[in-house]
């Protein structure tokens, strides 16, 4: 049995490691399925019609898709989720395949190679059909908008439109600030460091962080958005020519993060805790601060009720706007699909009353920025302090956004930050590496 | 004992000798194609979800693709690129070291098991086998989930230490920057321990009594028959337990993938993790197939060498 057993063994997992990296095959169409600037219409057949969405986020991509089918009853669209890590690897298959769905959700990290190969419809047309321009808020068209080869971001044309809009900030827990003495939400970041220190001094942790995985750059990028000028931030992420991350203000917000470190506002340990384990222990009441996105207001709401409070983070000086990091949950149109028409109305009840309804009750931002939405406790509250950002278009992208793999290189640098072993110059420059090796 | 390199070409030969020795080649041949049938198929789904994507890979190997857009020939591009990446160095290194948990520590742990179960402890054998043998049964995510917890900053692990009077050492184990990969490693220590107990014992129970007893009339202890009788007698699982936990060490991934990511700071990265992130975050299935290519060479060259080493000793 011995040598058969080996044998087996050896090319069993040898094959594994083939199976990791050949599951895909290497397609041989050339991918050009973009034929000519067709006619857009915003009129919208009468004649049954049934569309395929794919999508990862819900809510609120179902509830939107209700709400639109039941304004046109002759449209149904058939929707398929898929998990969020199984959608980012096989959604670049399946709008490149034959049978691709007639709209996608969007994801700029792994659609980015749609774009160039015309998979992905551009939208241009729809957009001045129905006035996008106006109707959206710029900065949230702005992250959906690319060069023809997907290189250059923030320009270009326009591949999709968001159904609710995401946002980073601070959420905190009332009785602990009130324990500490802190009676007033921080209305700049110096204020934001006093607070935490009057927290540890009372001997309860400031900050729950998740380094293992996306929370250290959240709370990073938040601290850039706040004393960085946004340009300088949103070129790099875009990608226009020769910008760099190696700033002043990046490295002041670096050198703010090892600081809070050093302080023991952040715990060498956190390098280790998953967000998900540092948003419960949060809710817990185990930490007064934790940096994260509205996408974890239900989970906040439903723990603490009323004890819990966010806002984003303030800028440098009293006053000013405040920058902050948001994204979508956008949809793209297959270039394939036998219904554009059909799908850009879709796109575009979007930014309807209701579906501001629907997207705010799901725990997103409303794109229509004017829709009348009453909301009270914590989701107000978000809604209260995401209102300037949206009016002002101060909603800037998240920094992984800025090149394939960027996420891998934030998440280690910022490991190291906080466990003391990485020079914020190590840093940033790990960062512009990966940035000038995509983007030249 | 016959050493295993040794022991499969002779049944072969037998066989061949046999059929060609008759002359009667025609009851063969539908016996032959009988076996074939019978193996078909196995063939088929080995040949379709084995072979294929590995002569597939193989060739991937060679282009610059992203996965949509038409690929275009590389060469050894995607090669000289793995070679000038520091990166892919420190992540073997990493590797190598997880040998030592992952294999050379099991393998010892499993001969101790066997030592301590071998004699007199005949009962409550099932369920030693059963509890120790746990770890490989569990999937690996879930294992990793679970030594998160146990190694975090009030996990149970560190309970442990406060309360024998080490409170001062605690810390997120996983998080820590000089003990990550050791922490890391452990865990495949835990995992892999068991399957190596297992195979120890069985291969001890085949060992001839008749051998302890003349062991014991030459005045040899406990220590001494084990030496010189258990571990000569289950050195084929010895061999095969190397091979499996070593292969393990060097294409490790979900473990790493669970618990640290390859954190903190890149750590614990190890090449399997690089050849996932390539792929499928950075979209450059080229350099990520060629990756794989050489953590396959990797794997292989360390197997040859523990085949090599076994039958020297033998």
């Amino acid at each position: 049995m011995s040598i058969r057993t080996h044998a087996t063994r050896i090319s069993a997992v040898g094959v594994a490691m083939f199976v990791l990296a050949g599951c895909v095959t290497a397609g041989s169409d050339d991918g050009d399925d973009q034929e000519d600037p067709q006619t857009v219409s915003d009129e919208i057949t009468d004649e049954e019609v049934t569309l395929r969405l794919a999508y990862t986020d819900d809510p609120p991509a179902q509830a939107l898709v209700e709400g639109f089918e039941d304004q046109y009853p002759n449209v149904t669209i058939e929707t398929a989720q898929t998990d969020f890590g199984n959608y980012i690897t096989s959604i670049t298959r399946s709008m490149s395949s034959d049978d691709a769905p007639d709209i996608a959700q969007y994801n700029p990290g792994a659609m980015r190679s749609l774009v160039p190969a015309g998979h992905v419809l551009e939208l241009g047309g729809y957009s001045e059909l129905y006035g996008w321009e106006g109707a959206f808020p710029p900065a949230s068209l702005e992250q959906l908008m690319s060069d023809d080869d997907a290189q250059q971001f923030g320009t270009g044309g326009l591949y999709a439109v968001p159904g609710g809009l995401s946002v980073l900030g601070v959420y905190y827990n009332r009785p602990m600030l009130e324990e500490a003495g802190v009676d007033e939400v921080p209305s700049t970041l110096a204020e934001f460091s006093e607070a935490m220190e009057a927290v540890a001094e009372t001997g309860e942790r400031p900050l729950s962080l998740g380094g293992l995985e996306v929370g250290a750059l959240h709370l990073w990028n938040a601290v850039l958005n706040s004393v960085g000028p946004a340009q300088d931030y949103l070129d790099w992420v875009y990608g226009a020519p020769d910008s760099s991350i190696e700033t002043d203000a990046a490295a002041e917000a670096t050198e703010i993060i090892a600081e809070w470190v050093e302080a023991g506002y952040i715990s060498e340990g956190s390098n280790a805790t998953s967000d998900a384990d540092a948003l419960a222990d949060f809710t817990a009441g185990n930490a007064a601060f934790h940096a994260t996105g509205n996408w974890a207001a239900a989970t906040v709401a439903d723990e603490m009720g009323d004890d819990a409070g966010f806002f984003v983070l303030p800028g440098a000086d009293a006053g000013s706007v405040p920058v902050a990091s948001g994204s979508s949950v956008a949809y793209s149109i297959s270039s394939a699909t036998e219904h554009p028409d059909v799908a850009a109305a879709f796109l575009d009840y979007m930014n309807s009353p209701e579906a501001a309804e629907i997207q705010i009750e799901t725990g997103f931002m409303p794109v229509n920025t004017e829709a009348d939405v009453a909301t009270d406790g914590l989701l107000g509250d978000i809604a209260e302090s995401f209102a300037p950002v949206a009016e002002n278009d101060n909603i800037v992208p998240f920094p992984d956004f800025a090149a394939p793999g960027m996420i891998d290189r934030l998440t280690a640098g910022l490991q190291g930050i906080i466990s003391g072993r990485t020079t914020t110059e190590d840093y940033l420059s790990s960062l512009q590496e990966v940035w000038t090796s995509h983007h030249g | 004992m016959a050493d295993i390199t040794q022991v499969s070409p002779a049944p072969r030969e037998r066989s061949r000798g046999a059929g060609l020795g008759t002359g009667r080649r025609r009851p063969l041949n539908r016996r032959a194609a009988k076996a074939w049938l019978y193996l078909l198929p196995a063939v088929i789904f080995y040949a379709s979800f084995a072979i294929w994507p590995a002569l597939n890979t193989f060739y991937l190997s060679f282009l610059n693709w992203d996965g949509v857009q038409p690929p275009s020939w590389a060469g050894l591009g995607n090669y000289v690129q793995i070679v000038q990446d520091p990166a892919l160095y420190n992540s073997v290194l990493n590797a190598l070291l997880l040998i030592v948990f992952f294999s050379f520590i099991p393998v010892c742990m499993g001969l101790l098991m066997t030592a301590l179960l071998m004699g007199r402890m005949r009962r409550g054998m099932a369920f030693f086998r059963t509890v120790l043998f746990l770890p490989q049964v569990l999937p690996l995510v879930a294992v990793g989930v679970t030594w998160r917890w146990l190694y975090n900053e009030t996990g149970l692990f560190n309970q442990f230490l406060e309360l024998i009077g080490l409170g001062g050492i605690t810390r997120a184990w996983l998080g820590d920057y000089d003990l990550a990969l050791i922490a890391l490693g452990f865990i495949g220590t835990w995992t892999m321990s068991g399957l190596c107990m297992l195979l120890f014992l069985s291969g001890a129970q085949k060992i001839d009594p008749a051998l302890y007893e003349a062991a014991t009339l030459d005045g040899a202890g406990a220590f001494r028959q084990f030496r010189s009788v258990t571990v000569p007698g289950v050195r084929r699982e010895i061999t095969i337990a190397g091979v499996i936990t070593t292969i393990a060490a060097l294409a490790s991934f979900d473990l790493v993938f669970v618990t640290t990511n390859g954190g903190p700071a890149d750590q614990t990265t190890v090449p399997a993790l690089l050849v996932y992130r390539l792929a499928f975050n950075e979209g450059d299935i080229g350099t990520a197939s060629a990756l794989a290519i050489t953590l396959t060479a990797l794997v292989i060259g360390f197997v040859t060498l523990i085949r090599r080493l076994a039958r020297e000793n033998a």
